[in-house]
């Protein structure tokens, strides 16, 4: 099985040639004899014509912004609700975990309800309510879901858990409890810190570098803090609800007017976000993880915005070099070399600037060669401009994958949350297939060079030091961690 | 034929098990998914069905072979057939299946499991003939040369690594199957050994290619904004002149009866925290009492108002989680209890905090609400499959080659409502005995430290 599993920060490439210098060799040519195509197989050329469906929209009296999607094809509901500055991103710096332990405590308990009776009421209606927020987010989430019978009792619960939760202590210290053996647990996972040192190294201080609370944060964290995080930044000011499925916007205005009408208006400010500093110069990072029998790798830089003028060309980029198997690192990395199991590429880039990131997992004996040839994929997209039938297939799939992304109404209606949250022109996704085939060779080399330049290329390992120390060595400074992410000498003297 | 937007009206029961392409048998219960039912000169069982609200179309196909049909000193080679499925055929080149239905805007994967090997895409609505060449020319005319067989033992073993080797708990799936199984065809892993994984021969891929990638050992669905009468047109064009073959011979799933319960600790140097697995042997899903075992596993660990989450975990917090799940399978299936212990409290009293519930639901049964939970999940599982075009098809394609019956699709709230208190209370008394039980505990094993002398 292929699996995707896209999940980092995301930003530039790089190439490794100035880090390694003459130690790592250099393939002048596009790779490409891992995927032979014949060019036999029926393929229609023919433009598939897609009709974006539109919502309703309309800002309500307390400032919440209504977004509709009415779709009848099966009788169900499904709404977002997104609360901007109720993010972890907004923690002080010395209260960190408030924000994430504020909006997984809004479930434990409300004025008229007890956990268990939550869950009850919501498991026998076979529906789902879920409230979150990321340690780096800038908004919290409220989501849910249920039939479309269950449609008023569902808003009835979400309005509950929003409006007059009660953060008991009881269930505090239940929560606290469960959820540090879990962070404890989440330490054996390679992935985790892999990400953990990519987040510290690309964004620093900076609050996009949260990825986990720690322990000793969580437990600095009081109701009360929670009780005044609540009312501080659950406002509806900038919100947005957004509700696709089975009921008009008339019904879907009303419910929701009925179930949040009594959410007041605050009349704060719209929450704001600065972009981190820069990440310093290119280096070599390992986490030296005994027994480890793969090298787990994430490489790459700080990027853009979600709204800087570079977004298309640097997806179309990220999807030549590594967005999927059909991406150059997935066929040479795993196709023509048979190193690892997947290796892929991708761009996190939202309110403040965000990352690009290039990752594999491999196994350790094949530690040189792997992260030899992927520095070299960061090379060639910088300096050799993409094939004209390369660049075609990438425009097509993409805009393809946008029409078949149709099927689901929640994506359908993400989109329009993402125009709402980012304040896109209203055309954006109507015109987004001719963007994207307007993109030029030139576009992405010039985004290539920009976003990976190799004097800011980061590489974050993780592997069993003993094995891998001396090969990391040979791509550049070279700064070890243990388990625990403090910083400890060389392993191998 | 368009799905039906009305359950609201019931879950209506239901079925329609069409045998032939004629209208005229359609429009049975308003929420049922409707289908054609057609096998082909080869043997090759074809299933449509149309939804036209997306341009979109997804194709399974179901191969009936996997681990299970593994002989001894062959383990993981269902699997690593799977992955040479993607290294090309006659028409199609190494790598290209995935290039053109990425490059089309499609999706595409193949997975394995112990009772079948599946491959599914989907495409946009203009791709069909793409999506049936693909499939036919490889099931036609695989490419098997050894290049292409030792580049995927490699990804293989790699994925084995990836997934067992170098994650907490990765070895103790292995360890249940084991020590849960008597018959080798269930007992082994389907990732297989790193050894038998190196021995596969191209010889042996090829055999094995013959005789379970033949047209009359698979079922191909197709499901979305397709016409009926034109796939099967294209069926017949591009898969009917694939030659049928000798059935495989029939896998022996048979287990002795329990011999009482086996006890195992593992330790792993990976995890963090003590996990105790606990299995009991269940009938094969095709079985009466498989519904009311669903409901079981419901009632134990369904959401966080499920016994061992709100007992175990957060009245007496012994565990961080505890799970009941049971499993699809042809043959004789795993009841599977997870509970990983939290910090500071020991395995034995989360084991006996388990078995304590389990006993609750013995002597003192269920509640209304407790059914009504479990009926309801039935239902919105079947609501939100109407707005997935692959995993209707992936389901069609499963129960046709698992039950005959790809109206088993409709049944799914049927099954669950038939399900009463008493008969959850039964399947507990019958089936989670000492007897029939298995547990394996997983204990973190800390790594040797460093610097200073390693083993």
């Amino acid at each position: 099985m292929i699996t995707l599993r896209l999940s980092i920060a995301g930003a530039a490439a790089l190439s490794l040639a100035s880090i390694a210098g003459a130690q790592v060799p250099q393939p002048a040519a596009p790779p490409s004899q891992g995927v032979v195509l014949k060019g036999k197989a029926p393929v229609s050329d023919q433009v598939l014509s897609v009709k974006l469906p539109r919502p309703r929209e309309a800002t309500l009296a307390n400032g919440l912004h209504l977004i509709v999607l009415e779709d009848r094809r099966a009788p169900q509901i499904s709404f977002t609700l997104q609360i901007p500055g109720a993010g972890g991103f907004y923690d002080a710096p010395d209260q960190v975990g408030v924000a994430t332990t504020t909006a997984t405590m809004m479930r434990e308990g409300t004025t008229s309800r007890t956990t268990l009776q939550i869950a009850e009421q919501l498991e026998t209606m076979a529906a789902a309510l879920n409230v979150g927020t990321g340690m780096a987010s800038t908004a919290a989430t409220i989501s849910g879901s249920s039939l479309t019978e269950h449609a008023d009792k569902i808003m009835e619960l979400a309005a509950d858990v929003l409006l007059r939760p009660t953060f008991p202590d009881d269930e505090f210290a239940r929560y606290r409890q469960r959820t540090v053996a879990g962070l404890n647990q989440q330490r054996a996972n390679p992935g985790f810190l892999v990400q953990e040192l990519w987040s510290k190294t690309i964004y620093g201080d900076h609050p996009a570098a949260r990825l986990s609370v720690t322990p000793a944060q969580l437990g600095a964290v009081t109701r009360d803090q929670m009780v005044a995080f609540h009312k501080a930044r659950y406002v509806p000011d900038h919100a947005v609800i957004a509700i696709a499925g089975d009921i008009s916007f008339t019904d879907a205005r009303r419910l929701v007017e009925s179930k949040l009408g009594g959410w007041a208006k605050a009349g704060t400010a719209a929450p704001r976000t600065t972009d981190p500093a820069a990440a310093g110069p290119s280096k070599v990072h390992l986490v030296d993880r005994p027994n480890s029998v793969q090298t787990n790798f994430v490489v790459g830089a700080q990027a853009i915005n979600r709204t800087d003028p570079d977004y298309d060309a640097v997806q179309l980029m990220n999807a030549v070099v590594g967005g999927g198997p059909t991406g150059r690192l997935f066929i040479h990395l795993r196709e023509e070399k048979g190193y690892t199991y997947g290796a892929y590429s991708g761009l996190n880039a939202g309110q403040f600037k965000g990352s690009w990131f290039a990752q594999t997992d491999v196994r350790s004996e094949v530690t040189e060669p792997a992260l030899t040839d992927l520095m070299e994929e960061l090379r060639q997209i910088r300096d050799v401009p993409v094939p004209a039938k390369e660049l075609a297939d990438k425009k097509r799939s993409l805009v393809a994958s946008f029409a078949l992304s149709l099927e689901s109404p929640q994506q359908v209606l993400n989109y329009y949350v993402t125009s709402w949250n980012y304040k896109l022109p209203a055309d954006y996704w109507d015109r987004y297939p001719e963007r994207v085939m307007g993109i030029t060779t030139q576009q992405v080399q010039n985004v290539a060079r920009k976003y990976l330049d190799p004097s800011k290329v980061h590489i974050i390992a993780v592997g069993d030091g003993k094995k891998v120390e001396g090969t990391l060595k040979k791509f550049g400074p070279l700064d070890t961690y243990d388990v625990e992410g403090r910083k400890v000498n060389t392993v191998v003297p | 034929m368009k799905v039906v937007d009305s359950t609201r009206r019931a879950r209506a029961a239901v079925v329609a098990l069409l045998l032939a392409p004629s209208a005229a048998l359609w429009g049975q219960a308003a929420s049922d998914i409707r289908f054609t039912d057609t096998r082909l000169k080869n043997g090759l069982r074809v299933i449509v069905a149309e939804d036209h609200v997306a341009p979109v179309f997804s194709i399974a196909v179901s191969y009936n072979a996997g681990s299970r049909d593994e002989r001894k000193g062959r383990t993981g080679f269902a699997h690593l057939f799977e992955h040479m499925m993607f290294k090309g055929s006659e028409n199609v080149g190494p790598g290209e299946h995935f290039t053109l239905v990425f490059n089309n805007g499609g999706n595409m994967n193949g997975t394995t499991n112990k009772d079948r090997t599946l491959y599914f895409e989907t495409l946009p609505s203009n791709q069909l003939d793409l999506g049936l060449f693909l499939e036919a020319d490889r099931m036609r005319s695989l490419v098997i040369n050894k290049e292409n067989l030792v580049n995927q033992i490699n990804a293989v073993q790699e994925e084995r690594r990836l997934g067992r080797d170098n994650n907490p708990y990765g070895k103790t799936f292995d360890a249940v199957d084991s020590l849960t199984y008597t018959n080798f065809a269930y007992q082994h892993s389907v990732i297989g050994s790193m050894e038998d994984l190196s021995a596969a021969t191209v010889e042996d891929v090829a055999a094995f290619f013959k005789t379970y990638y033949a047209p009359n050992n698979a079922v191909v669905a197709i499901v979305g904004d397709v016409k009926t009468s034109e796939v099967l047109e294209k069926a017949r064009k591009y898969f009917e002149s694939i030659p049928s073959q000798p059935a495989p011979p029939p896998v022996d799933m048979t287990e002795p009866a329990p011999s009482g319960e086996e006890r195992m600790t593992l330790e792993d140097p990976l995890a963090r925290l003590t996990r105790v697995d606990i299995s009991y042997l269940v009938p094969p899903s095709s079985h009466n009492d498989d519904a009311a075992l669903t409901v079981l596993a419901t009632v134990l660990s369904g959401g966080r108002s499920g016994r061992f989450f709100e007992n175990i975990v957060r009245q007496k917090q012994l565990a961080t989680g505890v799970s009941a799940s049971k499993g699809e399978a042809r043959g004789p299936g795993l009841f599977r209890v997870i509970g990983t212990v939290a910090p500071g409290k020991s395995a034995a009293d989360v084991e006996s905090a388990i078995y304590e519930e389990i006993e609750r639901v013995k002597t003192g049964g269920v509640q209304a609400w407790e059914i009504e939970k479990a009926r309801t999940n039935a239902r919105r599982g079947m609501v939100a499959s109407l707005q997935s075009s692959l995993q209707r098809a992936i389901l069609l394609s499963e129960y046709a080659l698992f039950y005959n019956d790809p109206g088993r699709i409709n049944k799914r709230a049927a099954r669950i409502d038939a399900v009463t208190a008493a008969d959850v209370q039964r399947v507990a008394n019958t089936y989670l005995t000492q007897v029939n039980r298995n547990v394996v505990t997983t204990v973190p094993k800390p790594a040797a430290s460093r610097p200073g002398g390693q083993p």
